[in-house]
């Protein structure tokens, strides 16, 4: 999980390190999935969120399809 | 005390030693805040890394990483309450301010130019930026590897 400086540093990286390219995730969706991940992290109660909360986490900042699926066996 | 309460005080107090003191706990240190034996607060560590709260260096006793928070040096680094952190990767760099309900500054690279970031997250999140987050591992997998995501 890493920054790059554009999209095209991106696909640059990919295509050295032969990675396939995936879904982009800007700053602003980075900041919102972050808070909704680990804003209660410190309280007592805190747990890691379960298959469904992750779906509905990450689809509430428009990161659908498999790849962001936590149980896929395809993507 | 049931066991599942006494691993997520365990937990809890891993946490508080992350935010106070920007470094994970030794054994020692847990086992004095605890007020129990070291040998149960690493069967706790154990336990609480079956359930992916935390991850362990291979002695099974060091703290690799209780997310955001890095029990190592990486090269995302964060400042926030005068401290200075270490996350795990990209997405845990912004995690730290969120989970810490506070400002911060950024400090990681591009990882194909090297090129430095600095970044100032406040209230609401980080200023218009060209730089993305990108995932290389798909959700599903991981936890086969979470060092490599």
């Amino acid at each position: 999980m890493l920054f790059f400086r554009d999209e095209e540093q991106v696909g640059a990286w990919c295509a050295e390190n032969r990675f396939p390219r995936r879904p982009l995730v800007t700053l602003d969706q980075l900041w919102s999935l972050s808070v909704a991940w680990y804003s209660t992290r410190l309280t007592p109660d805190a747990r890691r969120p379960g298959p469904e909360e992750i779906r509905s986490i990450f689809a509430g900042i428009g990161l659908e399809g498999p790849f962001w699926d936590p149980q896929a066996d395809a993507f | 005390m049931r066991r599942v309460d006494f691993d997520l005080q365990v937990r809890g107090a891993v946490y508080r030693h992350f935010a106070d003191h920007a470094r994970a706990p030794s054994l020692r240190e847990l086992s004095q805040v605890t007020g129990v034996s070291p040998s149960d607060v690493k069967a706790a560590y154990e336990r609480l890394y079956a359930r992916r709260m935390l991850v362990l260096m291979p002695d099974g006793e060091t703290i690799r990483m209780a997310p955001p928070f890095s029990g190592i040096p990486t090269q995302h680094v964060v400042r926030a309450e005068g401290r200075e952190y270490f996350a795990n990767c990209a997405w845990d760099a912004f995690g730290i301010p969120a989970a810490l309900h506070t400002e911060g500054e950024v400090i990681s690279r591009c990882e194909q130019t090297h090129a430095p970031l600095r970044l100032r997250l406040g209230a609401t999140g980080p200023p218009p930026s060209s730089w993305r987050f990108h995932v290389v591992v798909p959700a599903s997998q991981w936890w086969a590897d979470i060092v490599f995501t």
